[in-house]
């Protein structure tokens, strides 16, 4: 039998990470520097919330959760286990698309991951999303090398905006201290530490080929918080805004 | 911080005033692409459109959204706009076909009258 | 999404015969009949100068109103109710930006870069669809521009995909096969609405009544009273007159609201049985012309938050910039 309080929790705090950082990437949708490029985020912002449709989903057929939308669009914010990263408001571009990179790298590691996980929904999903994600970290290795190699202003913005994320972004591997060790003994995957450290050996050639400085390992501290359900100020906001509509009136059909 | 919008993703933006003059020089959307589009393997790549990008790289990234996002598509290939030659369209005179030219088809070849007679002759 | 079925006029317009005597009569002759036998024109081709000016000007103002269009919607993204309607309203959102993009591409291979228009946008130069300078203030809003903005958008570009410029044409037939996902999305939402409760069914009334004026002011002033589109209709330029657009939408749509319970607000609206056409309470006509010159609820804000995104993308778009480099508009 799988330890299902383990897995729920799990899966709620990959959906609420894609749900907000899709919902934050979905601010730019009319708004982006060139309308090609305005395009391709949006794309991406479509994928990462229907990334998190999918596994609330999972939650409701699989755990015996609440449905996708009751629970996305009502939940108070301290159930919510989203990182400080996704919630922080989206900056100037040079912002978003370093927090696009750390996370999509992330998200790849992870889904990767599940490829062997013997929970078989999120072995399912984690086929599904490979080409989504594939093209997600192309996009995301292009700006950020192209960026960095385009002069002064450019440069120097970028290293600003990774020196503003990168605590944030390790943050994102916040252990469980309850649950780690069921899901890795249960071989769902292979648990937050060994995820971090692929993660980092995955983001810092690209870093190197775009002379960005990532600081030394120890001198990272993650941020930690979210998924316990302590947030930044910026959440509560996000939450309301998100479910206005849905909360003049939570029986009906919209 | 207000901009007393009924928009709450405007309301947090910092705008200028409503007199501020904005202009964007020429050339900051960057160089145009030819894009082609692959809809199934085996077929032709065929023109669908164009997109700005600083580079072919980059072109190809927005080509993937802008033009299969939602049509079936197996590939693409971009190619600058300024490196296409084509014939001028008054030379389209040149393209008619003569029609003496009938060594060039399959209707130019009666075969199977040349059968027949043949036959018939025995 | 919105063709905006009105070409509205540039100030400093000059008269049509002048430009016309540019033209080399033998030129013009083969030029018209080429149309008149239904070819398409493509851009390296020869074509009249006021032909060429009029097409920017239409293209570029069909590719404006699809990145403002995009600014009132905009505003429920982050608030549209439930995944469906999230998903659905990004992509739709989405959608109006990549119309734009074809549309500009387009306009471009006449010989206008997309700076230039975008540049004519900002300083107002250049006008886009009145519908858009008006506020959309709630979720029903969304609906009703989903459904009935769109619908009257498409009814204006099927059209226009029958002219005579091989560019437009085709970037049109992309869009159209497109709106027919934003309409169906629009409707849907609107059902929900109209048969939900009855919080549900006033809030959509109430959005109802204030877009019916914008909207029957969509396709532009009546035909006794609009001059000078004789020569775009031979060139195929303009592929239908005002009150028959109007006439086609009210055709097609105004039963389809009608079925739903819902009223407009409009006592005079009816199909005349005998002629078979709509007859309507004309709209107020100078408060359209008041929002085209900038006198609109959204005309400041609008522009506004188009030259933020301008300024807010400027780095970027900046910092990859190849000046030296070889550059070409569009070949096709």
């Amino acid at each position: 039998m799988m330890n299902n309080a383990a897995l729920t929790d799990l899966i709620i705090k990959m959906a609420d990470d894609e749900l907000i950082q899709g919902h934050r990437n979905s601010e730019w949708t009319g708004l982006g520097p060139v309308m090609e490029e305005d395009i391709a985020f949006s794309s991406m912002a479509q994928d990462k919330i229907g990334h998190a449709w999918a596994l609330y989903r999972m939650l409701h057929e699989d755990l015996g959760g609440a449905d996708p939308d009751s629970f996305a669009f009502l939940r108070p914010e301290k159930d919510f286990k989203s990182s400080h990263l996704v919630e922080m408001p989206n900056g100037e571009y040079d912002f978003s698309l370093m927090r696009h990179f750390l996370f999509d790298q992330a998200e790849t590691i992870r889904y990767e991951s599940l490829q062997d996980s013997s929970f078989e929904p999120l072995r399912l999903l984690s086929n599904k999303v490979k080409g989504e994600l594939k093209y997600h970290t192309l996009h995301a290795n292009a700006w950020i090398m192209q960026l960095s190699r385009a002069g002064e202003e450019s440069y120097s913005r970028m290293q600003q905006a990774l020196n503003d994320t990168i605590a944030l972004a390790a943050g994102l591997f916040e252990p469980s201290p309850v649950y780690e060790d069921a899901l890795i003994a249960e071989k769902v995957y292979p648990g937050e530490t060994a995820l971090y450290h692929r993660w980092l050996d995955r983001i810092y050639p690209v870093l190197v080929k775009a002379s960005l400085n990532l600081p030394e390992a120890g001198a990272i501290v993650p941020v930690y918080g979210g998924r316990q359900g302590i947030h930044t100020p910026y959440l509560q906001p996000l939450l309301k805004e998100m479910s206005e509509v849905f909360n003049l009136d939570t029986e009906a059909r919209w | 911080m207000s901009n007393d919008s009924l928009d709450p993703r405007v309301n947090r933006l910092k705008l200028g005033d409503a007199g501020e003059v904005v202009k964007v020089e020429e050339g900051e959307n960057w160089n145009i692409y030819e894009v082609f589009h692959q809809e199934k393997r085996g077929a032709h790549h065929e023109h669908v459109g164009c997109v700005h990008a600083p580079d072919p790289q980059l072109a190809l990234v927005f080509a993937k959204e802008q033009f299969a996002r939602r049509k079936r598509c197996v590939n693409l290939w971009v190619v600058k706009s300024a490196d296409i030659l084509a014939f001028d369209v008054e030379d389209e005179d040149m393209f008619a076909n003569n029609l003496e030219k009938t060594y060039r088809d399959a209707s130019g070849f009666k075969v199977m009258e040349k059968i027949n007679k043949f036959k018939q002759s025995k | 999404m919105y063709g905006g079925g009105y070409i509205f006029d540039e100030p400093n317009r000059k008269q049509l015969r002048e430009e016309e005597q540019h033209d080399e009569p033998e030129k013009l002759a083969a030029f018209e009949e080429r149309i008149a036998k239904g070819e398409k024109i493509e851009p390296g081709d020869w074509m009249p100068v006021e032909y060429r000016r009029q097409l920017i000007r239409l293209i570029e103002q069909h590719a404006h109103s699809e990145i403002i269009g995009a600014l009132p919607e905009g505003t429920w993204i982050t608030r549209a109710p439930g995944f469906k309607r999230k998903l659905a309203l990004i992509a739709k959102v989405q959608d109006e930006i990549g119309h734009g993009q074809l549309l500009y591409n387009a306009a471009e291979t006449l010989g206008k870069s997309r700076e230039a228009m975008i540049n004519d946008l900002l300083s107002g130069k250049s006008k886009y669809s009145n519908v858009f300078n008006y506020p959309a203030e709630t979720w029903a809003d969304v609906a009703v521009i989903g459904f009935l903005i769109d619908a009257a958008a498409i009814v204006n570009q099927v059209a226009n995909a029958k002219g005579s410029y091989g560019p437009y044409c085709r970037a049109l037939e992309r869009i159209c096969y497109e709106e027919s996902f934003h309409l169906k999305q629009g409707h849907d939402a609107f059902i929900e609405l109209a048969t939900g409760t009855p919080a549900q069914k006033d809030m959509l009334q109430d959005a109802l009544n204030r877009w019916w004026q914008p909207i029957m002011h969509f396709f532009g002033p009546p035909d006794k009273a609009s001059s000078h589109s004789e020569k775009l209709m031979q060139w195929k330029v303009k592929m239908a007159s005002n009150d028959e657009m109007r006439n086609q939408f009210l055709e097609s749509y105004v039963p389809k609201i009608w079925e739903l319970g819902l009223t407009l607000p409009d006592p005079a609206l009816r199909k005349n049985p005998e002629s078979g056409r709509w007859e309507y309470t004309d709209p107020d006509w100078d408060e359209f012309f008041r929002v085209i010159n900038g006198g609109g609820p959204c005309n400041t804000e609008r522009l506004q938050v188009r030259k933020w995104a301008e300024e807010q993308g400027r780095w970027v778009r900046k910092a990859l910039m190849r000046p030296t480099e070889k550059r070409a508009f569009p070949v096709a």
